[in-house]
């Protein structure tokens, strides 16, 4: 995608900090990742109920 | 999940399988960020005796005895719906072989390694796959000529190089 040449520095700026913030969360020990998984979990299951039969949080 | 792990590693313990790794989902957050899942897959090297078909049941016997419930496809083992896999080619047989031991909280276990996790979804290639995938190539968790070489063996580069070229 072509970006416009005097947002070009901005948006190029935003990915760059998106992909450092991203890596960063790569980052994370395995165990503080499967607490933002249980969460991700809980968030997943009240957003949509309907596709959600069956799946549940993990009692862990 | 430790306790999970445990009980998986149990079932090495008793032979009934000979070797596990975690796979899926909850393989590639071992490298890359968190995403959704809700459950746990287990490739599993069995030992199966020459022209006979494979069966889960001693495992699936050995888990009922000590009273983890089943639903669908899925074992609740402490509170995760576990998945076992038996490795079906080979590349998930080669993959659970270079799999990678870590540690999780206090128990040991085994992870599959990231180029092998990136070549079984280019083989694969579900959406979920092509999504996870994307993740590892831009997160560049990925040693390349490690996944170059497994995508050669087992015939995927031209699907690979074709997927790369829609990024």
């Amino acid at each position: 995608m072509r970006i416009k040449k005097e947002y070009k520095e901005v948006i190029v700026n935003i990915f760059e900090s998106k992909k450092e913030f991203h890596k960063e969360k790569s980052k994370l020990p395995i165990e503080e990742k499967i607490k933002i998984l249980l969460k991700l979990q809980e968030i997943a299951i009240k957003a949509n109920p309907g596709k959600m039969e069956g799946k549940r949080v993990w009692d862990i | 999940m430790e306790k999970t792990i445990q009980v998986i590693n149990q079932l090495k313990e008793e032979k009934l399988i000979l070797d596990y790794a975690i796979g899926g989902a909850i393989a590639s957050m071992f490298y890359i960020e968190v995403a959704t899942t809700f459950d746990l897959d287990i490739f599993i090297k069995m030992n199966i005796e020459k022209g006979k078909l494979i069966s889960l049941s001693p495992i699936y016997d050995w888990l009922k005895g000590k009273g983890y419930l089943f639903e669908k496809e899925h074992v609740m083992i402490e509170g995760i719906p576990v998945q076992f896999i038996p490795s079906y080619n080979e590349l998930t047989e080669e993959a659970l072989l270079n799999s990678k031991s870590t540690i999780y909280e206090d128990t040991n276990t085994k992870v599959i390694r990231p180029e092998y996790l990136v070549a079984i979804m280019i083989d694969t290639f579900r959406a979920k796959d092509k999504e996870r995938a994307l993740k590892f190539i831009e997160a560049q968790e990925i040693n390349d000529k490690l996944l170059q070489t497994i995508l050669v063996k087992y015939n995927l580069t031209e699907k690979y190089n074709n997927f790369k070229k829609l990024l």
